[in-house]
């Protein structure tokens, strides 16, 4: 039997592995006080489509039930949020924080960090517009991944109205503004050069926006920003990642934050402030978000949103990679033979317990434990228990 | 500070890219002979030497930080790297061609079911089914010329420098579908962890062009 391809087995040591690594993010979000959600693995495709990107649903695994109606796995988890805050959540006071660690499904090609199934762990803040919900997430984010024993993530943030405020002084139509975006989404300057001939923009404009979307920085970043955008929208953004950057310097992050005006992820999603966390010696991103004030009115609730997440598979793949290994814990503490009640105590007294289910008799009971590396054994003899504590050397190394 | 770790295509592209690193001060051999990587002379790059079309995996997925590769490999390629430079060697062009005896390129009207021989199965597709011309992809490896000849398939879609094995098997091109040179192509994220050289190294080879 072989299982399909994108999908995997996690065997009881990965599986620990893993559970630790998301029990680390889960005190995170604990600590922010954002409460975990679970909304079903499928639902209807209808629901789901609202949050989808053109590229997420040719990734849509859908299918039908008997009666017809279209279902789909859910894709991430922020649209099923953004579903259940503009219903069952629409009357509860404002902002709301919500996080989740999840499974989600994509159809990809599966390559390294990219499965049909994988983890994402995430939080959204509902509710709440402007640079300090924007810098929560943020926070959070590099807090996390602090906590996962990355603590050399680098975190880039952009805001998408700067390259829009750039854009309209180009003026470039709304077709040919978008060909932009996506070609500086993609940090493509090969076609941005070619986009740049093709619709006759200014030659000395174009290279200074050229040169925008090629630096990546801080102060200077800003300053540049600052000349080519000059509408109020762009304006208010760099104030906001200014702030953003002052607050997170004071947290004693500043050297791991800079500004990417090239930095836009998800066009069809992000409506402003974006982020995107990654490691030197990996190729891809480890995490990101956003704002993304434009999902829950597609649910007919008005209100702005920001949240992130995180691949919970690839930052195994990172620990993994820097031998950050789990933490080897003991699996039994004690090992009973022979009595019911003597085993049922010691669960109830909160330790590991394993009961011989072979009649092994006392010699093959201590080779056992010596063999585990159980460090106590427990024998019944008559009404009797006799209790054998095994040395630390007496036991395999764990 | 480790090396930068750039990704160069064994075969056609490969002389031309050595001479440009050379250029701007990575020197490199001009023959590597077997070698599968090796290390520029002042020591500031590892040079990883591939089949052209394996470029944009390693690129992608961080194996190396950048690379120089055609952009008719990425056009196959479903890879996401960005195309900082337009190196401007290694031009040539993707075109349908045919033989010139079925006149396709006087405005001879296509067979009902055109069968189309090529190695650029995603290009060909898209250019047959925006015009709506229904069509087979016939995907080969090599030698796709041969395939009208021996009534395989219609027309070919296949890259032409100059023109000159079309013309020895007597086939004309009957439309050109996109041009293509060697681009010089970055790891996203390293460009953000790598910030300061790869910057700097796209700056230098877009310098070395305009002289």
């Amino acid at each position: 039997m072989r299982l399909p391809s994108g999908v995997r087995d996690w065997l009881p040591q990965e599986f620990a592995f893993k559970q630790s690594v998301e029990d680390r993010i889960a005190v995170v979000f604990d600590r922010w006080s954002y409460a975990r959600i679970l909304t079903p693995t499928f639902e209807s495709y209808e629901s789901l489509e609202r949050g989808l990107g053109e590229k997420l649903m040719r990734q849509t695994f859908r299918f039908s039930d008997p009666l017809g109606e279209e279902l789909a796995l859910r894709t991430e988890m922020t649209t099923p949020i953004a579903r259940v805050v503009s219903t069952r959540l629409r009357n509860a006071s404002l902002p709301i924080r919500l996080s989740y660690i999840a499974p989600a499904y994509r159809y990809e090609e599966p390559q390294l960090g990219r499965m049909r199934e994988f983890t994402q762990a995430g939080a959204e803040l509902i509710g709440a517009a402007g640079a300090d919900a924007d810098a929560e997430a943020l926070f959070m984010a590099i807090e996390t991944l602090d906590a996962v024993g990355l603590s050399d993530a680098q975190f880039d943030i952009n805001d998408s109205a700067i390259v829009d405020g750039a854009l309209v002084t180009l003026g470039l139509s709304a077709v040919a503004a978008r060909s932009w975006k996506e070609a500086i989404a993609a940090r493509n300057l090969v076609d941005l050069d070619s986009f740049a001939s093709r619709d006759a923009v200014h030659p000395e404009r174009y290279a200074l926006l050229r040169r925008l979307i090629v630096t990546r920085g801080t102060a200077e970043v800003l300053a540049m920003a600052r000349e080519l955008a000059p509408n109020p929208e762009a304006q208010a953004a760099i104030y906001r990642l200014e702030r953003i950057l002052a607050r997170g310097s004071n947290l004693g992050f500043g050297a791991r934050l800079a500004i990417d005006p090239a930095l836009l992820r998800d066009l069809e999603y992000y409506t402003g402030f974006v982020f995107e966390g990654f490691l030197g010696d990996l190729g891809f991103s480890l995490c990101g978000g956003g704002r993304y004030d434009a999902l829950l009115p597609r649910f007919g609730y008005d209100v702005p949103a920001v949240g992130w997440m995180v691949g919970v598979e690839r930052i195994l793949l990172a620990l993994e990679r820097r031998r950050i290994g789990e933490r080897r814990r003991r699996e039994v503490d004690v090992f009973v033979v022979g009595s019911d009640r003597a085993a049922m105590a010691e669960r109830a007294s909160g330790r590991r317990v394993r009961v011989d289910v072979r009649g092994l008799d006392r010699d093959a009971a201590m080779a056992y434990a010596r063999h585990k590396a159980i460090p106590r054994v427990l024998i019944a003899r008559g009404d009797a228990l006799e209790e054998i504590l095994l040395e630390a050397d007496e036991q395999a190394p764990l | 500070m480790s090396a930068l770790t750039i990704a160069l295509p064994k075969g056609s592209l490969y002389e031309e890219s050595a001479a440009l690193l050379a250029a701007i001060g990575i020197d490199i051999p001009s023959d590597p002979g077997r070698r599968l990587t090796m290390m520029s002379t002042d020591g500031s790059a590892e040079l990883l030497l591939l089949r052209p079309t394996d470029v944009p995996a390693y690129v992608e997925f961080g194996a190396a930080d950048c690379g120089i590769v055609g952009k008719d490999t990425l056009w196959e390629s479903e890879r996401s790297v960005s195309e900082a430079v337009d190196l401007r060697f290694g031009a040539c062009r993707l075109v349908v061609a045919a033989r010139r005896a079925d006149g396709f390129h006087e405005g001879a009207r296509y067979p009902t079911f055109l069968r189309v021989a090529t190695k650029f199965k995603r290009m060909a597709t898209q250019y047959f089914s925006e015009r709506d011309i229904p069509c087979e992809i016939i995907a080969l490896h090599g030698s796709v010329e041969l395939a009208p000849i021996v009534g395989l398939a219609d027309v070919i879609v296949d890259l032409v420098a100059t023109g000159s094995t079309l013309r020895e098997h007597d086939m004309v091109v009957v439309d050109e579908i996109a041009r293509s040179t060697a681009r010089f192509v970055l790891n996203p994220v390293a460009y953000r962890s790598k910030y300061a050289r790869l910057s700097a190294l796209c700056d230098r080879l877009q310098r070395s062009l305009v002289r």
